[in-house]
């Protein structure tokens, strides 16, 4: 602050310095707002192709007068199996995700709190599942998938996907920073290893286990390889191959093509607004691992 | 991320309660350990066995093959056909369309919503959005985005002076497309990743920097960038490693293997021969061939890791 208030020079200066912050500030806020504008085009391309009608000629700027909002339902009755696709989409994903939360919950347990022989062994094979990428085993998780006849099932869909390194990791690090002698005094007081982990350390590990429900969960909804390869009959789909098939169909006009789209996006938009935080606490994470 | 047990470990020898407690933790590793052997170990072998065999139309190993799978692949068996030498040359094309220009943009926007202005939360939250967005709902948008019908990339083919219906169909621009709209998906992950490099940096290094009178750009080449290094250096292996296991992208915006096999990415190489052709053997060559890339990826990143935790 200049402190030689009533000197002329004194207050030009802060003058021009408040000028220049402003416009600085002008400057970010037209930055910002133009780079949010770039990133969401082509959401609000897709909203206004939505309420444009059944047009084969849509303009990028709808006509505000007739906006056509009954198309989301539209597109519900076009495609008669998109409530369909959204229930698989959110039984496998919750199926998964409690699923990964459970199993990493139990490995990292033994993996972070118990002594015993043999640790770094089990330790390297979690480990050495994070160097193989699932497109190496795809063939034969197929060809297992199709022989225990697990085609168009729930399944199918939903087992291989049961186990995460990530999520044992993830979980391991957050038990490591538990105090040791929590456990100690426990198992002195009578407690059992298995009441130890369900009535205190879990308690214990909300935030690290939104943090993985929230990431395992987006994950799955939007998985794509693994569903195409696994569901053959229309009603099997999940969200994301059914929205890519219901492009290539006759029926699909640009507007029911992007309304489709648009609910299907809609609960991990919802999500990502309601855990924000877990999310990027678990991208973040992942990140460090690969 | 996977630091060593910082405990001390008490004795060498173990004791009975750890003898007792082996029992426990096999126990509650179980459950993993059986969807691991059975999702992973075990079809990583089978893959490795079925990549040296002639298979059946169902899968089953049936005329030993030796190598020549990857002989193939490679170049190698003398007979000229090199598309899946051009595959992986594709694959590293698209990685150096997407991750260079992927991470530079996600530092702008790191470096943008880390001024502390009011309402940059909300900005914040829509640069993070494409995270949120799955690849196959982005291809179906971006799909009518270079739609020849709707116009809206005529004009980067003018500006070409290409005389195609779409950039999608042209040879020299459908490997970009995909390339762009594959940055635009992923901008919402690195600029998480990159926000948190940038919130890593300690603040009173800014402070001494503006009192000696440094400028904005002085202040980001000589503090911001070098602190921020280890953060690039992973986004580059993450990003990379990501763009190699392309392939929803591939499959709703081109579905083949591209104007001129333009666009035949590694992993939609693996799909057609796996999953159109039923060429299991061939398939899993292809993927023991990834995982031998992706390997070397990972180890160059535990590498990184490593430096980057004795660094700090």
């Amino acid at each position: 602050m200049n402190q030689s208030s009533g000197s002329l020079a004194g207050e030009t200066s802060s003058g021009a310095q408040r000028l220049a912050d402003g416009l600085k500030l002008t400057m970010l806020y037209l930055l910002l707002i133009s780079a949010a504008g770039i990133l969401l085009f082509p959401l609000f391309f897709s909203l206004s192709l939505a309420l444009q009608g059944p047009t084969l000629a849509p303009t990028l700027i709808p006509d505000f007068s007739k906006l056509d909002w009954a198309v989301f339902q539209a597109a519900f009755q076009q495609e008669g199996n998109l409530g369909r696709w959204i229930l698989n989409s959110f039984v496998v994903a919750t199926a998964v995700t409690v699923g990964q939360v459970a199993t990493s919950a139990l490995a990292a347990y033994a993996l972070a709190t118990l002594e015993f022989p043999g640790k770094p062994f089990f330790f390297f094979i979690f480990l050495g599942t994070l160097m193989i990428p699932w497109e190496t085993t795809v063939v034969p998780n197929y060809l297992t998938v199709v022989n225990l006849g697990w085609k168009d099932s729930y399944q199918g869909l939903i087992v291989p996907f049961l186990a995460s390194g990530f999520g044992i990791f993830l979980l391991r690090q957050y038990f490591m920073t538990i105090p040791r002698d929590l456990f100690e005094a426990a198992i002195l007081d009578g407690c059992s290893r298995t009441r130890y982990l369900w009535a205190i350390l879990l308690p214990l590990s909300r935030p690290a286990l939104g943090t993985l429900a929230v990431y395992t969960f987006l994950n799955t909804y939007n998985q794509y390889y693994w569903p195409l390869l696994v569901t053959d009959s229309a009603q099997w789909r999940t969200t994301q191959v059914g929205i890519t098939a219901f492009r290539s169909s006759e029926i699909a006009l640009y507007n029911l093509q992007m309304a489709g789209t648009l609910i299907v996006m809609l609960p991990t938009l919802l999500l990502l607004v309601i855990g924000q935080r877990q999310l990027i606490a678990g991208l973040t994470a992942g990140a460090l691992k690969g | 991320m996977i630091a060593p047990d910082p405990r001390p470990q008490r004795s060498t020898l173990p004791t009975r309660r750890n003898w007792r407690d082996l029992g426990w933790a096999v126990l509650y590793m179980a459950p993993a350990l059986i969807v691991f052997a059975a999702f992973t170990y075990i079809p990583f072998a089978r893959s490795i066995l079925l990549s040296l065999f002639i298979t059946d139309p169902i899968g089953n190993p049936s005329l030993f093959n030796d190598i020549k799978y990857y002989t193939r692949i490679l170049n190698l068996d003398g007979s000229g056909r090199d598309e899946y030498l051009r595959s992986i040359l594709t694959t590293f094309q698209f990685v150096l369309l997407v991750v260079p220009t992927g991470i530079v943009l996600a530092v702008g926007l790191a470096l943008l919503a880390s001024a502390r202005v009011r309402a940059i939360g909300v900005f914040r939250t829509i640069f993070t959005s494409t995270v949120a967005i799955s690849v196959a709902s982005a291809s179906v948008i971006w799909a009518l985005i270079y739609n020849p019908s709707l116009g809206l990339t005529r004009w980067v083919l003018d500006l070409l002076h290409l005389k195609t219906e779409g950039v999608l169909l042209d040879p020299l621009t459908a490997l970009p497309a995909v390339a762009f709209m594959t940055v635009w998906t992923t901008l919402g992950f690195n600029f998480i990743i990159a926000l948190a490099g940038l919130q890593a940096i300690p603040q009173d290094l800014y402070e001494s920097s503006r009192i000696d009178g440094a400028g904005g750009w002085n202040t980001f080449r000589h503090i911001t960038l070098p602190l921020l290094t280890p953060t690039l250096l992973f986004l580059v292996i993450i990003a990379t490693i990501s763009a190699f296991q392309a392939f929803t992208q591939f499959n709703v915006l081109i579905a083949n293997e591209g104007p001129d096999g333009t666009t035949n990415v590694v992993v939609f190489a693996l799909y057609s021969a796996f999953f159109k052709d039923n060429r299991y053997g061939f398939a899993s060559a292809v993927g023991v061939v990834l995982f031998v890339v992706l390997l070397v990826l990972s180890v160059v990143q535990f590498r990184l890791l490593d430096r980057r935790v004795h660094y700090q």
